[in-house]
């Protein structure tokens, strides 16, 4: 099957920051694939690129079929994107927003109207169509941007952080409309988002970008198994001298050790066997152990692995590393 | 370029929901065509004048008696029969003061042996309050004016065949000063529809991130170019065809023209929209920082506005303004539009300043244009 998605070398520069590093991605038919890391890890850069918005520096992509480069007006009619920020006209209703974009990817008249009120029907706006979108709430306004992409039936689609801003409730409302417009269309869907557990449970494959590289690549289950090679044990320490870290980070069962404050993460390949072992060589080497937990991995363990932060902290992180001059 | 009248459908749409926000576009300049029109137009009545008379001869009674009737006088357009009221002081001390506390605008001093002065010829004084330079002047003239009329009874040399006289014949009909400010205040409102409906719509769009929505949609980065500035010289129309209704209702503006005259001020204003629109869509997309475009937009306007001879006419500017004014677009347009509005002049009159404008509006597309296709 040909893939939906395939970079070569993709690379984007600005100045002297590579925020795009020569990146090979393929990304099937029908896939959900998501795109996660840090902020100014390069994933937006990456989708802008992807979307004809910016030239790549080096390299390039083809996306259904279509050169980025060459074939832009094509890539342009087979893709829809939603951006992070809403770019909805809240002084028009929802189907006046539905019908302006249509006009713009020359859907004929006479097809318009039934697709539009199709839509808005399958993320349950059908009762709001002639109400402005400036009396809508975020997760209704997310929802009808999710169709207003999809209105000249694109084949692949571009999420960017398509719930960020929501309330849990919106967000499971705006995913679980997401799935269903996955199943019932021939679509393609890149997604880019900071919810780790999002995800988790809606891509197919995951990769985790940073520094404007592909760092890992898989499904969820695969990167858990690769990063963490078996099960997570956390402990609450009350003192830990650095002799029991580097004790720790030498021995034999321990595949990664990170401490960060109080909390000590020992990535292990059998965490039954190696509780006991932990506590034994904390203990020997003048450390204390408060508490201790042994649990299965989960994609923030993945995070933490590839890119040395957790993604509660990442998100905390105001200074990003690298900055888009997004609108300039 | 079909894309283009959908970005423009986009605009005009989001404006017709919030019209209020272009009433601003005219408000502005109605309000300052009322105020200033009416305040300045007018001719100056009622100064008081103190006289004060020490000679009672002939010539003096004449001179008295001239300027209690002013008759045939003519100031600004505008009988000025009544330009002053006449008051008797005995002093000429008491007088001045008068005219320093401002109880009077002028005093007229006609001096003792004002009548019996043999050889030279008489003489009176006309003390001014010249830090009102208006009611100064008018006083002033109207004073010479009497005095030019009776000295053609005193003078025995030169006979009254070589006395020069002039006959004033208005060539139009007369203008009220209202109505010559008016022209101005419709390019003006287009002025303020570039800056709000032009400028601002599009800092806002840029901000919301909806240009750059633009692009990764089929259409062009030209068409996106057009449809703005097409929606922006829509709005633009609108603003100065309202101002139009306004200033024809109640500022007393009659736009002396037939159905060529409307067309051809109408292509004026289209013209002037078209470039000024161009300019500050240019300006805004462009502009460091959407606060420095709105600090520096107004002053734009103000520059243009009171250089274009919009309030005053261009010949009575210093050089350096009627530097300015050559190269001010608004200049031309307001001049085509009183030669349209008031001459009944045709196309063949505003030509050289069709030219300009044409001139102007194709820089500033070409401006807005490459300023677009860098920020998109």
């Amino acid at each position: 099957m040909k893939a939906a998605v395939l970079t070569q070398d993709i690379t984007k520069r600005f100045g002297d920051l590579t925020a795009v590093d020569k990146i090979n991605l393929s990304i099937e038919s029908r896939e959900i694939f998501g795109l996660i890391g840090p902020n100014g890890a390069g994933k937006t850069t990456l989708v802008r690129m992807l979307t004809t918005v910016i030239p790549p520096t080096d390299g390039t992509a083809v996306v259904a079929g279509f050169d980025i480069r060459e074939e832009a007006d094509g890539v342009r009619r087979s893709i829809g994107v939603v951006s992070q920020a809403s770019t909805l006209d809240v002084e028009l209703t929802a189907w006046e927003n539905m019908n302006i974009y249509a006009k713009y990817y020359d859907v004929p008249a006479e097809i318009r109207k039934e697709r539009i009120k199709e839509l808005l029907g399958i993320v349950g706006l059908s009762e709001r169509a002639n109400f402005t979108v400036g009396s809508y709430s975020g997760g209704m306004k997310r929802r009808l941007e999710l169709v207003r992409s999809l209105i000249h039936q694109p084949k692949v689609l571009f999420l960017d952080e398509p719930t960020t801003g929501l309330d849990p409730q919106a967000r499971s409302a705006v995913l679980e409309y997401l799935r269903s417009l996955h199943k019932i269309n021939d679509i393609t869907i890149v997604l880019t988002t900071h919810y780790l557990e999002e995800a988790e449970s809606m891509c197919d494959r995951i990769a985790v970008v940073d520094y404007g590289k592909v760092v890992a690549l898989g499904t969820a289950t695969e990167l858990k198994r690769e990063a963490t090679g078996g099960d997570v044990v956390e402990a609450e320490v009350a003192a830990l001298p650095n002799q029991a870290l580097e004790a720790l980070k030498t021995s034999k069962f321990a595949l990664d050790v990170k401490k960060r404050e109080s909390t000590l993460t020992v990535l292990v390949r059998n965490g039954a066997e190696a509780v006991p072992k932990i506590v034994e060589l904390v203990d020997a080497n003048g450390g204390k152990i408060r508490s201790i937990t042994l649990r299965a991995p989960t994609l923030d363990d993945v995070f933490l692995h590839y890119t040395g932060r957790s993604i509660r902290e990442d998100t905390n992180i105001t200074n990003k590393r690298f900055v888009s001059n997004w609108g300039r | 370029m079909k894309g283009a009248l959908w970005v423009c459908e986009r605009d005009i749409r989001k404006f017709l929901r919030q019209p209020a926000t272009m009433l601003g576009a005219v408000i502005g300049p109605f309000l300052t065509l009322i105020l200033l029109g009416f305040a300045f137009g007018g001719a100056v009545t009622h100064a008081p004048v103190a006289v004060v008379r020490q000679s009672y001869g002939p010539i003096s009674t004449d001179f008295i008696n001239t300027i209690t009737n002013q008759q045939n006088c003519v100031y600004g357009g505008i009988d000025c029969a009544n330009a002053y009221d006449l008051v008797d002081v005995s002093d000429l001390g008491a007088a001045q003061s008068m005219l320093r506390a401002g109880t009077v605008k002028a005093v007229v001093y006609i001096p003792l042996g004002f009548d019996q002065s043999s050889g030279g010829s008489p003489v009176l004084t006309v003390y001014l309050d010249n830090t009102d330079p208006i009611s100064a002047a008018t006083i002033s003239s109207l004073m010479s004016q009497a005095a030019a009329e009776i000295s053609a009874q005193v003078q025995v040399t030169p006979p009254p065949d070589s006395v020069v006289t002039v006959d004033v014949a208005n060539i139009y009909r007369e203008v009220l000063y209202i109505e010559f400010m008016a022209p101005g205040s419709l390019i003006q409102s287009i002025m303020f529809a570039s800056i709000i409906g032009g400028g601002i719509s599009i800092l806002f769009d840029k901000q919301r991130g909806i240009i750059e929505g633009y692009l990764v949609t089929p259409l062009k980065r030209i068409e996106i170019v057009v449809g703005v500035l097409l929606a922006g010289v829509t709005k633009a129309m609108f603003s100065a065809t309202t101002m139009l209704i306004l200033a024809i209702l109640f500022a007393g503006v009659r736009p002396m023209t037939n159905i060529i005259g409307f067309m051809l001020i109408f292509f004026t204003l289209f013209l002037t929209s078209m470039g000024l629109i161009s300019m500050m869509s240019a300006y805004a997309v462009r502009a460091p920082a959407p606060e420095v475009y709105q600090f520096t937009a107004f002053p734009i306007n103000l520059i243009l506005y009171f250089t274009s001879g919009a309030v005053y006419p261009i010949q009575g500017f210093p050089s350096w303004m009627r530097s300015i004014a050559s190269i001010n677009p608004e200049a031309y347009a307001v001049h085509a539009l009183r030669d349209l509005m008031y001459k009944g002049a045709g196309p063949t009159a505003v030509i050289g300043d069709f030219a300009f404008l044409a001139l102007f509006t194709g820089l500033m597309i070409a401006l807005a244009t490459v300023a677009f296709k860098r920020a998109l």
